[in-house]
């Protein structure tokens, strides 16, 4: 169903060759949750996330990570802390035979680590069941390598790197580029600036596929503005007409926001003073240096604000350690986790406070079915506590949603702003997701410029997408000194670099890269009692132009050139440079000193060494003209080394010391005798090389 | 930011002292504006007439976001600026990756080090903790003389840790860091934590706790504020050279007591207080201007109050003839009220950060919820005193006082009027020649963070430079390090050295053009492996294809090639040199090549690995006793051996440490 421009597979093409671009969701495929998307391209395999689903348990809850083989991933690159987003990734780098890099932002790896232990404690199933303890927590977080947003990394050829997301401090949105083929991957992103994360960005440079998230498909948020002063204006309520304000919300990213957002207000508003805010989540707390330290993660704001004091050392909110320490006398806000009230805290305070109709709830997030927090919202009369009791409920209650995920207004705003050919839907349900596939198609329907090919796959299920391999190479120094012309030729070195080429010279090649040419001898030493003369005979039916020379007193023959054969006392040494070439040669020589070895044919029946006559050569093309073109038309004098033919009225000459043939008016037969000659010549010379 | 707050001190520090008029503080705030922020190895592509060049900053270590620039034109050419490095590790810092440069066409950097070698950190570490123990235990002060935001956090933060170790018996004394930023800082230093060392990374991802928030360390923003730092103490002050700030003033204090001792970490430039002491450190007495700014009086202050009356009248006579009503001139004196009401609390705001900072370090919460020590009356919120200055209660309201402090409070409001009055009253600079006796000890102990000759030299021969342009130095320095460079063969190409002012000529020719490989050469072409890349020979031959399509990443690219190019209409077609296999008959053999250098160590270990005995001799390589491995000066590696299968065998494996092509 996804392929685009489809084109004969080639089995033959290597992997890291081939055009052929798969993206595979393990996970988060037409579904929230545990987010897992692969990447394969040119032999390179990259995993986007690693999470778990937060509605299955134990191995259930993992990615279908068993389909692919874990050491044959690259590289892991997650894009926030959110349990469904790195949930698995304890387990995945412990435990399995992952051997690639993996990478976050410097904010995700330290609040990554606390929120997973606090979720290695509080998920109560059992010890087997459990995916990963402490220890493999502690133990990953060497593994995990960190890298600041817009900081280029380069792993095995896979360049990438991230920008803001805006969805929770050091959400990252993950551009890979390979190939010159740029993947972006959104992970969760809000297009809205809010009081401490800036909007996500927009890269500047065009994804050819894009995998964006789609949560919240087509729906439109409410404004900040109004969404913030309902949120306060209700807090304000709750809290004038002396009721308890329960706020239950997930301990980290979403909670910031409203922390900042009611010390603001509580700042403007100095007869709200005496009314405490609580916060009661350990978990925050620990994590409240991480939100102090990496500022920087954050928007303008905060930025500036920074130089005069910490925005996230709250003047009006206290923590609270536990429902102990609390003591329940009149109107006060309490901000508890978890945030859909399944147990805890905020499961505790809702139950002690629900039947007062002075006090308020306000649930401010993403509510999962069958959860506490979902069913209060359909008003019931009465809800059922832990114990099973009943109780009625009296309280106020409001959903105001501080989630910050994309609307479809940010969606189409990105999408229009990226122009991706490639679209690709993860992280959404399957319903919201079919509807915002065709939103956006009928979007781009009457546009016949833009082309954006939109996919949604269901989990294990692969798009696969064909990028023509544009191979350019670029060609330097005393190489690239003539402009390229029609015609011209290159003759040099291609250096391939992570899918970058480059064409120089040899003598370049030091010049511009760190690779350095040397050079290699051999010397070869074998038995060999006969005499050299016997040795330069055999050696001369091999190759015609044996030489024999004299090296520092000691008798050598060279063979074609370049291997040397010098004669010891019982044996022979070979001395060349090697080359394959040359070691073919020094093979052919070794052979031919091993049979003369064997042979054992004495000096005295060594035939002379044949050398060329030229009065032999001569006669013999005297002849062979001769049966050619008729007696007549040879001449029978030579005149300087000159003998000419006529043939048909024109004259032929052919120089017999270099076998040139000359006519000046017959093309054709200056062709037919050359040829004749070059190949009489060659018939009766040694071999040479 | 960390410049910013640098530039903002010393501007401060000079004002306290002298008249500074370069810029004010304003023209900070307006050149910071124009600042773009980069991260490291983040790569910006320069537009309009920069096209084609990209800048990237690589970490340099020495201070934090320290940076050495990587100019990129075309891809190829790549131009390193980098002075001022440092490539060990330190506490707080992360060594420099000029290693990973390799090949650079050219690269800039200095020679300021190139005569000089320090000692071993350790040593030094030892040599700073033993004078800082004697003059204490001496009961003696000492003062470290750093700079305002750099290298003082490296110390400050050596320093709280030796002040946490319980063995180091330090917890008695005190600790404080002086200058007028000090808060700023070091909130600016918690939030860098990312930019620091994979150290101080890991210690705050696995314990949470920022490394820069100080246990030990009292951060002082003035001398009176210091004086409440009981004795003895360690005190950081700036500025380094000794020549302006609180270094200066308590340097002027210090030295003629022989308890004292005054530790140097910089090498400052020469005829700086500091470098003189540095160079003569048996120097009995100085001579030295100390510069103060006091309150006008007398006749003075009467010229300058007539001075000042006329200057205004002139502004309201300009603003009158300029057409301005009444109510306009009313609004700009009004603001000139405002603006002396900021400088004010100003001042005064700098006082009370210390305080907040204090109550703060425990908890980030709120720490008690019923800490409020007053009613809250809400007449007093926003109060304007007849000097006009608004009072908040939350500026009052310490939570965990120390009894110290309480004691102190009278002092500090006068200490505070002091402050006040210095801004308001007007004031001039005056200058007296002191000469003081130098009693104290003063000891120079390197935490410059640069690298030494002897690592620069290591470095430069690892990043092969074709050509290098040596700055700044002495000229001996420079000298030495050029001629380093040249003899040993480092540098293939020019070592430039120029002089101030001078131009130096460093174009290349480079020749670049870009081709498209057809895919029929591509796939007929064997590729060897050599380190990370791979290599083939080549036979091609270019054609003109006429192509349409083009990513718009070549289109660029191209666009700057071809400068003849006149007009770019989108969609044209464009002529791209394409390269196309040579018929077979047509290509002329080649000479072959062996690429890689290798390394008979490294072979040996192949061979091991492969079940062939290896043994060094003498730098010969013998494997299986029946064939040697030696390498000559050149470079040439020699393979001897008599006929058998292991020399084949040894032959093959030494062929595949090369790229044969």
């Amino acid at each position: 169903m996804a392929t685009v421009s489809k084109r004969k597979a080639d089995s033959q093409v290597p992997p890291e060759e081939s055009d052929l671009l798969v993206i595979r969701p393990l996970g988060a495929g037409q579904e929230v949750g545990r987010s897992c998307v692969i990447l394969e391209f040119k032999g390179k395999r990259i995993m986007m996330d690693c999470g778990i689903h937060p509605g299955l348990s134990g191995m259930d809850a993992l990615p279908f990570v068993d389909l692919i083989e874990a050491d044959e991933v690259d590289l892991l690159l997650v894009s926030h802390f959110h349990l469904d987003h790195c949930g698995a990734l304890p387990w995945f780098l412990q435990k399995t035979t992952f051997k690639g890099r993996c990478f976050m932002t410097h904010a995700t790896k330290a609040i990554y680590r606390w929120l997973l232990a606090d979720y290695i404690k509080v998920s109560n199933i059992g010890t087997e069941q459990m995916l990963y303890s402490e220890a493999d927590l502690e133990a990953s977080m060497e593994k995990i390598e960190t890298i600041n947003f817009h900081e280029e990394k380069e792993v095995s050829g896979v360049r990438f790197w991230c920008y803001n997301a805006g969805h929770v401090l050091g959400a990252a949105m993950f551009m890979i580029e390979i190939a010159g083929v740029k993947v972006l991957y959104t992970g969760d992103f809000s297009r809205q600036e809010d009081r401490h994360l800036m909007a996500a960005e927009i890269p500047g440079v065009h994804p050819d596929v894009l995998i964006i998230e789609s949560t919240y498909g087509t729906h439109i948020h409410e404004k900040r503005e109004e969404r913030e002063a309902r949120f306060t204006g209700l807090v304000h309520d709750i809290v004038n007409r002396g009721g308890r304000c329960l706020i239950p919300v997930f301990a980290l990213g979403r909670a910031q926001e409203l922390l900042l957002i009611l010390d603001e207000y509580w700042n403007n508003h100095p007869e709200l003073h005496d009314i405490p805010i609580y916060y009661a989540s350990s978990l925050a707390k620990k994590c409240m240096a991480v939100y102090q330290t990496y500022v920087n993660a954050m928007n303008e704001r905060i930025r500036r604000q920074i130089a005069i004091s910490n925005p996230f050392v709250f003047k009006h909110i206290s923590n609270l350690k536990s429902i102990d320490h609390f003591e329940d006398v009149g109107p006060c806000v309490v901000m508890a986790s978890p945030g859909m009230m399944q147990s805890g805290l905020s499961r505790e305070l809702f139950e002690s406070w629900c039947t007062d109709p002075k006090n308020g709830v306000i649930i401010a997030g993403y509510c999962v079915e069958g959860t506490l927090a979902k069913h209060i919202l359909s008003e019931p009369e009465e809800i059922t506590t832990m114990t099973g009791q009943k109780l009625q409920l009296k309280m106020s209650v409001d959903y105001i949603s501080f989630s910050a995920h994309t609307d479809y207004q940010q969606t189409s705003e990105f999408i229009r702003a990226m122009k991706p050919p490639h679209l690709i839907l993860v992280h959404g349900e399957q319903n919201e997701m079919g509807r915002l596939k065709s939103a956006i198609i009928r979007e781009y329907e009457d546009d016949v410029e833009t082309n954006i090919e939109v996919h949604n796959p269901r989990n294990t299920q692969s798009v696969e997408l064909y990028f023509r391999g544009e191979k350019t190479a670029k060609v330097m120094g005393s190489l690239a000194v003539d402009p390229p012309q029609q015609g011209h030729r290159l003759s040099g070195v291609l250096v391939k670099r992570n899918f970058s080429y480059h064409l120089l010279a040899p003598s370049d090649l030091s010049k511009y890269t760190d690779m350095v040419r040397s050079t290699v001898s051999q010397r070869l030493s074998l038995h060999y009692t006969g005499t050299l003369q016997l040795l330069h005979f055999f050696l001369n039916q091999l190759s015609g132009d044996v030489e024999a020379i004299d090296i520092q007193g000691k008798k050598a023959l060279k063979v074609f050139r370049k291997i040397l054969v010098i004669q010891g006392v019982d044996m022979v040494t070979l001395e060349w440079n090697a080359s394959p070439v040359n070691d073919m040669y020094a093979d052919a020589v070794v052979t031919v000193i091993l049979k003369a070895d064997s042979a054992g044919i004495s000096t005295k029946v060594i035939p002379p060494i044949m050398k060329l006559d030229k009065m032999h050569f001569t006669e013999c093309l005297m002849e062979m003209l001769a049966d050619m073109f008729g007696d007549e038309a040879v001449s029978k004098i030579v005149k300087g080394d000159r003998l000419f033919v006529t043939v048909d009225g024109k004259s032929v000459s052919i120089n017999l010391r270099n076998q040139e043939v000359k006519c000046e008016e017959d093309e054709v037969l200056q062709q037919m005798v050359t040829t004749a000659v070059t190949k009489l010549y060659n018939s009766l010379t040694p071999v040479k090389v | 930011m960390i410049c910013f707050r640098c530039v903002e001190c010393v501007n401060k520090s000079r004002h306290n002292s002298e008249n500074f008029e370069l810029f004010t503080l304003d023209d900070v705030d307006a050149a910071f504006d124009k600042i773009i922020q980069l991260k490291y190895n983040q790569s910006i592509s320069l537009k309009g007439k920069g096209q084609g060049i990209s800048v990237t900053p690589l970490a340099a270590g020495h201070m934090i976001g320290g940076t050495i620039w990587r100019i990129i034109k075309d891809g190829e050419e790549d131009i390193v600026y980098a002075v001022d490095f440092n490539h060990k590790k330190e506490r707080h810092l992360n060594g420099c990756v000029l290693e990973s440069v390799t090949r650079p066409s050219l690269l800039i950097t200095d020679a300021y080090n190139a005569a000089y070698n320090q000692a071993r950190r350790r040593q030094r570490d030892e040599q700073l903790m033993t004078n800082i123990l004697q003059t204490l235990r001496n009961s003696g002060n000492v003062l470290i003389a750093v700079d305002t935001a750099g290298r003082v956090l490296e110390l400050a933060h050596m320093l709280d840790q030796l002040w946490r170790n319980q063995d180091s018996g330090l917890m008695a004394y005190s600790l404080a860091l002086l200058n007028n930023v000090s808060y700023n800082v070091v909130e600016f230093a918690k939030s860098q934590v990312e930019w620091m060392s994979d150290k101080i990374m890991r210690t705050f991802e696995g314990a949470r706790n920022n490394p820069f928030q100080f246990k030990h360390l009292q951060l002082c923003h003035s001398l009176p504020e210091l004086n409440r730092v009981p004795d003895p103490k360690v005190v950081l002050a700036s500025s380094p050279d000794l020549e302006c700030g609180f270094s200066r003033e308590l340097f002027i204090q210090w030295c003629t007591n022989p308890r004292n001792s005054i530790i140097l970490t910089n090498r400052t430039s020469p005829g700086t207080l500091g470098r003189q002491l540095i160079q003569n450190p048996n120097q009995c007495t100085v001579t030295i201007l100390v510069k103060r700014r006091v309150r006008l009086e007398g006749a003075e202050l009467e010229d300058y109050m007539r001075k000042e009356k006329e200057k205004e009248l002139e502004a309201a006579k300009l603003k009158a003839e300029k057409g301005g009503d009444m109510e306009d001139s009313d609004s700009s004196e009004d603001s000139d009220i405002e603006m002396e009401v900021d400088i004010v609390g100003k001042a005064k705001h700098d006082l009370m950060m210390k305080t907040e900072g204090k109550s703060r370090g425990g908890g980030f919460f709120k720490q008690a919820k019923k800490s409020y020590p007053m009613f809250p009356v809400r007449e007093e919120k926003i109060k304007w005193d007849d000097y006009g200055e608004i009072i908040r209660p939350e500026d009052f309201m310490i939570l965990d006082i120390n009894p110290t402090e309480d004691e102190n409070k009278e002092n500090r409001e006068e200490n505070d009027e002091t402050l006040q009055d210095i801004t308001e009253v007007p004031t001039k600079c005056v200058a007296v020649s002191q000469t003081l006796d130098i009693n104290a000890s003063v000891q120079f102990i390197d935490f410059e963070g640069r690298s030494d000759a002897e690592s620069i030299k290591k470095i430069i021969s690892m990043c092969k430079p074709r050509r290098l342009i040596l700055v700044r130095g002495s000229p001996t320095a420079i000298d030495s390090l050029a001629s380093y460079c040249q003899n040993s063969g480092l540098v293939q190409g020019k070592v430039f050295i120029p002089k101030l002012y001078e131009w130096v000529d460093a174009t290349t020719e480079s020749h670049i053009y870009q081709v498209k490989l057809k895919d029929s050469l591509v796939s007929s072409l064997n590729f060897a492996r050599a380190k990370e890349a791979e290599l083939a020979w080549v036979d091609g031959e270019i054609v003109m294809v006429e192509d349409e399509y083009l990513i718009d990443l070549e289109k660029e690219e191209l666009k700057k090639e071809k400068e003849e190019v006149e007009e770019e209409e989108t969609g044209s077609r464009e002529l791209i040199p394409t390269l196309q296999p040579l018929p077979t008959s047509l290509v002329c053999g080649h000479p072959s090549m062996f690429i890689n250098e290798l390394k008979l160590s490294d072979f040996k270990q192949v061979l091991l690995r492969n079940g062939i005995q290896a043994e060094f001799s003498g730098g010969v390589l013998y494997c299986n006793s029946v064939v040697a491995i030696r390498k000559n000066e050149a470079g040439r590696i020699n393979l001897e051996g008599c006929l058998c299968e292991d020399y084949y065998k040894v032959r093959d494996l030494l062929y595949e440490q090369y790229a044969i092509i």
